[in-house]
């Protein structure tokens, strides 16, 4: 139901953009899906923007604002660069794949927790802040794909070692271990948002901040724990990029998937399990847009405004509602 | 030592860059004395920019252009104002959602109608009697009427805040929108008018950036500008005339990376810290401005018949 209001609402403004709806539809799902390359492609962005939106969907559960989802997202990328580019080439891969993620995942949840961290120090909106320290970490990136590990004079760090490289599970596709990783941490995410305290903290500090308190739950500790859990999938969609989908740390390599996470939690209502079915519609609609140029004469940032005018669509009927007093869906 | 040309040049950069914070400033205070979070403000600004670059580069008319670009942020207040008031739907999400469309909007907009094209920009207006102090006359020959605008609107943005009835109703829809109410003013039609006015003040912001640089629209050209003067206002405690202080800090800040590269003792230090120096100047800015609370009911959709909200 909802989903046919949204397809309704894109094809209308594709109208008034002057094409053909169908023709850009059958564009965007030949581009996404089409062919192999194509699946491939959106099986790497669904596993980016699962990652992405469940940093989002945590912290938001709390009415916490993790902005910063890119920030984390390239602190992940250069923990990735950094260790993929410097430990012995000569370990297996066994050893240095996860080794290298999990530092990703740590780098990512270290600069999430660093919003939080303040907001309980200081007092200060997480909201500046994390959006602050997104400019931060990109330029530090930009900084190690300049003079820490340059590749000549390219826009990108040199390679990781062929060990570090994920490995690949469809050949075919190219489509490596990572989207298993990703619908892994969705599948974590929501049994610790639905069957732990930690996770009963986290919704009812969302839902009503003054019961929440009174019934003994610790806001700094709750949101340094919300934070760091957003800030380390982030931190892994980072990795997974450099390991996986690059092999190497590139300038701007987050195109806005960032961002568009904030999307995939929103219209997943924050459920860590329905981000994973979001995030495949919103990278077909992203992957499928590249083609929209060939097939309807259309810029591939349509994509990503047909997203943000869907989701604000959602919160206009009222499907996306941050109530008070009420449990989010978990 | 760095000689007088670098100095005047760095002077000159850091008015220029100061004059796009200072609207956005200025409209975000607007904007949040009346109670609501424009985190969409880095859209208006976007928004603003490519308006003016689009009706700059299609008529020719630096005058046509500034008001396009006005009239852009005008409409953008309207449509954020339906939101954020009338439907009361979440300010910093649907403000996110809101950045992301202009991102997309402006940047497909821009390929479809202008690419790489330039317009009209405004040149450097000299000021008599101060064109021809040294130095000083140096740095101003090379300001254009924005930073001129900017400077005079401020004072009005502080007077219509503190010293007219509307500014009293919009500082009360910020505080007490309850209160309001109960005292028989209309705390919608209040925001709206904040919203809207403070959208087309923020969205001169983006036409700032066009009309001093290229005349041209570079996708994502804002960079940011926007989220900084969210901290701005901050800083300012809601006041325009700190705003403009903090404006004039924070263009300085943006020119910093041009000084140092100037400096041969600084040769050695990476540019990007240079960078990065407005964005982490704008996280200490949050956290030290401690005594700084934003208005009441910020962020908090108003419902009529609620009156127990404050």
């Amino acid at each position: 139901m909802t989903l046919a209001a949204g397809l309704a609402v894109m094809a209308v403004v594709i109208g008034a953009l002057g094409k053909n709806p169908l023709q850009a539809a059958g564009a965007v799902v030949d581009g996404s899906l089409g062919n192999s390359f194509g699946i491939g492609q959106t099986v790497q962005i669904w596993t980016i923007l699962i990652l992405a939106g469940l940093a989002s969907a945590i912290p938001f559960s709390a009415r916490l604002w993790n902005i910063g989802g890119q920030g984390q997202m390239y602190l992940g990328a250069m923990a990735a660069a950094g260790f993929g580019i410097t430990l012995p080439a000569s370990w297996p891969g066994a050893v240095l794949v996860p080794l290298i993620l999990g530092a990703s995942t740590a780098a990512g949840a270290g600069w999430g927790w660093l919003p939080a961290w303040i907001r309980n120090r200081y007092g200060a909106s997480e909201i500046v802040t994390s959006l602050m320290l997104n400019f931060v970490a990109v330029l530090g990136a930009a900084y190690i794909i300049r003079d820490a590990w340059p590749q000549g004079f390219a826009q990108q760090t040199e390679s990781v070692s062929d060990n570090a490289r994920l490995p690949v599970l469809i050949d075919s596709l190219r489509a490596d271990i990572s989207i298993v990783l990703a619908v892994a941490a969705a599948l974590g995410l929501w049994i610790l948002m639905t069957r732990t305290r930690l996770g009963f903290a986290v919704r009812a500090l969302g839902a009503n901040r003054a019961a929440a308190l009174l019934s003994g739950v610790s806001e700094g500790a709750v949101a340094s724990a919300a934070f760091a859990l957003g800030g380390a999938a982030a931190g892994l969609a980072g990795g997974v990029f450099v390991l996986g989908v690059h092999g190497a740390l590139l300038n701007g390599f987050s195109a806005g998937l960032a961002f568009l996470g904030i999307a995939v939690a929103l219209a997943a209502r924050l459920n860590p399990l329905s981000v994973i079915p979001v995030a495949a519609l919103f990278a077909i609609l992203r992957v499928g847009s590249n083609n929209l140029q060939a097939g309807a004469g259309l810029s591939p940032a349509t994509g990503d405004v047909l997203i943000a005018i869907f989701v604000i669509m959602l919160m206009v009927v009222g499907v996306i509602r941050f109530s008070y007093g009420e449990l989010v869906d978990g | 030592m760095v000689s007088e040309l670098v100095l005047i040049t760095f002077f000159v950069t850091s008015l220029q860059l100061m004059v796009p914070i200072l609207f956005a400033s200025l409209g975000e205070i607007l904007v949040e004395r009346s109670g609501v979070l424009n985190v969409g403000i880095e859209g208006v600004m976007l928004i603003g920019a490519f308006t003016t670059a689009l009706v700059g580069i299609e008529s020719g008319s630096v005058g046509l252009a500034l008001l396009a670009g006005f009239g852009s942020g005008l409409l953008c207040g309207v449509a954020l104002s339906a939101l954020y008031v009338r439907i009361g739907t979440d300010q910093v999400v649907t403000g996110l959602m809101f950045n992301i469309l202009a991102i997309g909007l402006t940047s497909l907009l821009r390929d479809q109608l202008i690419g790489g094209q330039v317009g009209p920009i405004l040149r450097g207006i000299s000021v008599p009697g101060l064109s021809r102090v040294r130095f000083v006359g140096d740095v101003l020959a090379q300001q254009n009427a924005l930073l001129w605008a900017g400077i005079a609107l401020t004072p009005v943005v502080a007077v219509a805040l503190y010293r007219t009835w509307w500014g009293l109703q919009v500082r009360a829809a910020g505080e007490r929108p309850g209160a309001l109410a109960a005292s028989g003013y209309d705390v919608w039609r209040t925001r709206y008018a904040a919203v809207i006015l403070g959208c087309g003040l923020s969205a001169l912001g983006g036409t700032a950036l066009v009309l001093s640089s290229s005349g041209g629209f570079v996708p994502n050209m804002v960079a940011g500008r926007g989220f900084i003067a969210l901290g701005v206002v901050v800083l300012a405690r809601w006041r325009p005339g700190i705003a403009l202080l903090g404006a004039a800090v924070f263009g300085l800040a943006q020119s910093l990376q041009f000084l140092a590269s100037q400096i041969d003792a600084l040769a050695g230090v990476p540019r990007e810290l240079w960078l990065a120096a407005p964005y982490v100047a704008t996280i200490f800015v949050v956290v030290f401005s401690l005594q700084s609370r934003y208005p009441a009911a910020v962020g908090v959709p108003y419902k009529p018949g609620t009156a127990s909200q404050h």
